[in-house]
């Protein structure tokens, strides 16, 4: 069952246009121009209920629009949207009733009081009822292990301390949908990984679903079983994860060590990517030649003592789809 | 670790970088055209509300012999034109660093810290002085206030640049403050609304009773607004030029000393707390 | 959603709890911004005085009538200050994008914004009550049933006419980036405008601050109600002194409607 339903979502901002210099600024102040951005251009996609998402794009392609748009914030120049039935930016704060959201750089406690004033504040706001707040309570602080700050001002706790209250934070009403704005930008290795744990749990345990923004592939790799890419405000890729790599990271690496150095390296179908002393690396698409025939055409032309390939990670996938465009790789259908 | 330049061979002194943040100071403040128009509407609207003040009070009383009903609005005009560039916080940005920790980066750069600060609210100033043109002519064509005599008038200019250093110096020191505690925002209220009042911006000095007026001169805000006005309305006379002046100039004095002196011990204080 | 009101008060009560622990945990803080407060009355009161010992009366107002008429103001700006100074924050909060963390939860937006925890403490509007008491009895105000039936409401109605300002400086944030010069000049404006009879100014002033921007409202027609002085010359009765609840009440809907308006566009056109 769909719980997100976004059809030819789009989002157009108009952006003063400012010209340099101070002659730049005083005509600035009598007169305006203007120039239109799309922020988010013809966006479909589809969530079911319970899925866990990573939203993911370069910085300015969309991203924070969209969520902003299935959030209530904004309301889109074009295109439908449904969130669990409702139309967010007419029935705002139905919608708000449904959803949580944690602004990875932007926290919702009160920086000067300890976690539970703010929580006391947000269960005043979404009306919980006193025994679901004091279940919820109980069961993020063992996750989370929230006791050891509970009663800390905010403003002395560490960045992945905070953030750990942010998500209880944005759990505490039992949202149907959560949004993770760049959920664990900053953190130290152990906080996101109790982070990453949190948002596992909650997925599985409450069948919350879950959509991530994050630059983090990390996250994606240990979170996300789908992804939804967006560049330029379009969708480029939306599909497994395993598909991501299986379309996109056509290209292996091959190294290997020679037993003497060569003077000119040369194997058709692979390309030189580097070569350090003995060692060098070849890149090779596995569609067009497969790593054993390779091996094999090395081994035909030079003594080598040592093979060994590296796949290709989220990171190198991404980056090169970001980079190359979408032209080059087939284009992933909505699942 | 952060150092200071002092204790250090000092690189050669370049003025451009100094320049180049008056500049940017100026640019940042013309991005917000909406203060612009404001401060112009400002001006008009309370000159105006002055004028009707003044004119109700001496229409029902008799007038003070010292200045005229014209002359008192002229006065209002001109210090509510000295307050467009006189009521900007020049060295706000020091308070502001030091509450966000930003601080400690100036400090690594390779420039005089409170030279910065300076270039960068002269840059401010000096948008805002740009404002004095239409208000000025504002000021003349509607309101028809008085122009003295050219010499007055660059005795009123020289006396409104002392005046404008004391408060430059007095807002140094207040933000200067900053190094021990961080809520000085009502702090420099109080010393803004004093200024007002004990300033003679909204009321002429010589209007205050007796006894309040001794009190007064024992305060630095008289030298900001009160000497240059009651030169450019010749209730200060030329003779007594020398003597008016002097005084804002030991003003000057005394809040620099307090200033450097509070600034060499805040930056120690950065230092060796690392901010 | 008919819930609404009950969980309002649930989040009103929890507002006032963290602004009061918030209060106690900056203890010198809140002393030197009460430090704040009484100087800028006191020098307001103190400027009062100056001009008035040198010119006695003010279009007939002793600076007795003067004080009574600064302290009616000071008593409704200081609820307005006590209650709704928060609405004053959320341009700030547009800029540094707080904002959009309101229209993310299920209450309204303007409530929401009233109701965002800081430092905010009664202090000011105690100080002003001894400061209308002790210039109730310096005027010579007659006190009967009349008097205390309608001061409060009076004040009720001249802090909706502060909220109202403030609210609409507020939503033009929706299209200015800063508006801080517009609310000082508001600030001064209704500062001097409410300092002296309205007598004073021409009839298009007067007609300004009774229909436009209703700050004769505020203290000027109570004031002149309760001390019975002359005509404002715009035909208003002195009655008109008691109209200030429906005045607070008729320019707080106007300025909301506003602050929908640009509510509305702020998620049209986002930023």
């Amino acid at each position: 069952m769909a719980i997100i339903e976004a059809t030819d979502l789009t989002k157009v901002f108009r952006r003063i246009v400012r010209r340099p210099g101070i002659g730049g600024a005083v005509r600035a102040l009598f007169s305006r121009e203007y120039e239109d951005k799309v922020a988010v251009d013809g966006v479909n996609f589809t969530l079911a209920e319970g899925e866990l998402v990573g939203y993911l794009g370069p910085n300015g392609a969309g991203k924070s629009t969209t969520i902003k748009i299935l959030t209530g914030i904004l309301v889109p120049t074009s295109g439908s949207v449904r969130v669990a039935g409702v139309v967010p930016y007419q029935r705002r704060q139905e919608n708000a009733e449904n959803i949580g959201v944690v602004f990875g750089q932007r926290s919702q406690l009160y920086w000067d009081l300890p976690l539970r004033e703010s929580f006391e504040l947000l269960r005043a706001i979404y009306d919980v009822p006193r025994n679901r707040y004091l279940e919820n309570l109980a069961h993020f602080s063992a996750i989370l292990d929230l006791e050891r700050f509970f009663d800390t001002p905010v403003r002395q706790l560490s960045l992945g301390e905070r953030m750990r209250g942010d998500f209880a934070a944005a759990m505490l009403h039992d949202p149907k949908i959560v949004y993770l704005d760049e959920p664990t930008i900053g953190l130290d290795v152990v906080a996101k990984e109790a982070i990453r744990e949190f948002i596992t749990r909650v997925n599985r345990e409450r069948g919350t679903t879950v959509i991530l923004t994050t630059h983090d592939l990390a996250d994606v790799e240990r979170l996300t079983p789908r992804v939804i890419l967006i560049d330029e405000g379009r969708v480029i890729f939306d599909g497994a994860l395993e598909r991501l790599r299986t379309e996109y990271g056509t290209h292996r690496t091959l190294v290997v060590t020679f037993a003497e150095a060569p003077i000119e390296i040369d194997v058709p179908g692979a390309e030189l990517e580097g070569r350090e002393g003995l060692v060098a690396r070849l890149r090779f698409d596995r569609r067009l030649l497969s790593a054993e025939a390779l091996i094999r055409r090395v081994m035909e032309r030079y003594p080598i003592s040592d093979v060994s390939i590296i796949e290709p990670d989220i990171d190198t996938i991404v980056r090169r789809i970001y980079v190359e465009g979408y032209q080059h790789g087939p284009v992933g259908t909505p699942s | 670790m952060i150092g200071t330049a002092e204790g250090r061979r000092r690189p050669r002194f370049r003025l451009e970088p100094y320049v180049e943040f008056a500049r940017t100071a100026m640019a940042r403040e013309a991005t917000y055209r909406f203060d612009v128009f404001t401060t112009i509407g400002s001006f008009v609207v309370r000159v105006y509300l002055l004028r009707m003040v003044w004119t109700a009070l001496y229409a029902h009383n008799a007038a003070p012999h010292e200045l005229s009903r014209h002359a008192i609005i002229t006065y209002s005009a001109v210090a509510l034109l000295m307050g467009i560039v006189m009521d900007i916080d020049q060295t706000r940005a020091l308070k502001d660093k030091l509450h966000d920790g930003s601080i400690a980066t100036d400090f690594l750069k390779p420039i005089i810290v409170p030279f910065y600060f300076f270039a960068d609210g002269t840059g401010e100033v000096l948008f805002h002085a740009v404002l004095l043109i239409p208000a000025t002519l504002i000021a003349l064509l509607i309101f028809h206030i008085i122009v003295p005599a050219p010499a007055v008038l660059a005795a009123f200019a020289l006396s409104f640049f002392l005046g404008y250093m004391v408060g430059f110096f007095l807002n140094f020191l207040l933000n200067c403050s900053a190094f021990w505690t961080l809520e000085i925002s009502a702090v420099q209220l109080i010393v803004t609304w004093l200024t007002d009042l004990f300033g003679g911006e909204l009321i002429p000095l010589i209007l205050f009773p007796a006894f309040l007026q001794n009190f007064i001169y024992a305060l630095p805000f008289a030298a900001m607004f009160s000497t240059p006005l009651l030169i450019y309305v010749g209730v200060i006379p030329p003779s007594r030029y020398l003597e008016s002046m002097g005084l804002q100039l030991v003003w000057i004095v005394v809040l620099a000393l307090v200033s450097t002196v509070m600034w060499r011990a805040g930056s120690r204080r950065i230092v060796v707390q690392g901010g | 959603m008919g819930l609404g009101l009950r969980r309002m008060a649930g989040v009103y009560r929890q507002y006032w709890r963290i602004n009061i622990l918030t209060t106690l945990e900056y203890r010198e803080n809140f002393l030197v911004w009460f430090a704040f407060t009484f100087v800028y009355h006191g020098s307001s009161i103190a400027a009062l005085w100056i001009v008035l010992s040198r010119f006695p009366s003010m279009n007939g107002w002793s600076f007795r009538d003067m004080a009574f008429l600064y302290a009616i103001w000071m008593v409704a700006h200081a609820l307005h200050n006590t209650l709704f100074s928060t609405v004053g924050e959320i341009p700030e909060h547009i800029r540094d994008g707080e904002f959009d963390r309101l229209l993310v939860r299920p209450l309204d937006t303007l409530f929401q914004a009233i109701a965002t925890p800081g430092q905010v403490f009664p202090d000011e509007l105690v100080l002003a009550i001894f400061t209308f008491v002790a210039a109730t009895i310096y005027a010579g105000v007659h006190v009967d049933a009349l008097f205390l039936t309608f001061i409060p409401p009076i004040v009720i109605g001249g802090a909706l006419i502060d909220l109202g300002i403030n609210l609409i400086i507020s939503t033009a944030a929706f299209w200015f980036v800063k508006v801080d010069a517009l609310r000082w000049i508001f600030v001064q404006l209704e500062q001097e405008f409410t300092r002296y009879p309205i007598t004073i100014y021409t009839r298009s002033v007067r007609l300004v601050l009774t229909f436009v921007f209703p700050f004769a409202f505020m203290n000027y027609f109570p004031a002149r109600y309760f001390l019975h002085k002359g005509m404002s010359g715009l035909g208003l009765p002195p009655v008109a002194g008691l109209l200030t609840p429906a005045i607070g009440v008729v320019f707080v809907a106007l300025a909301y409607v506003f602050w929908r308006f640009g509510l509305n566009r702020y998620q049209g056109v986002g930023h």
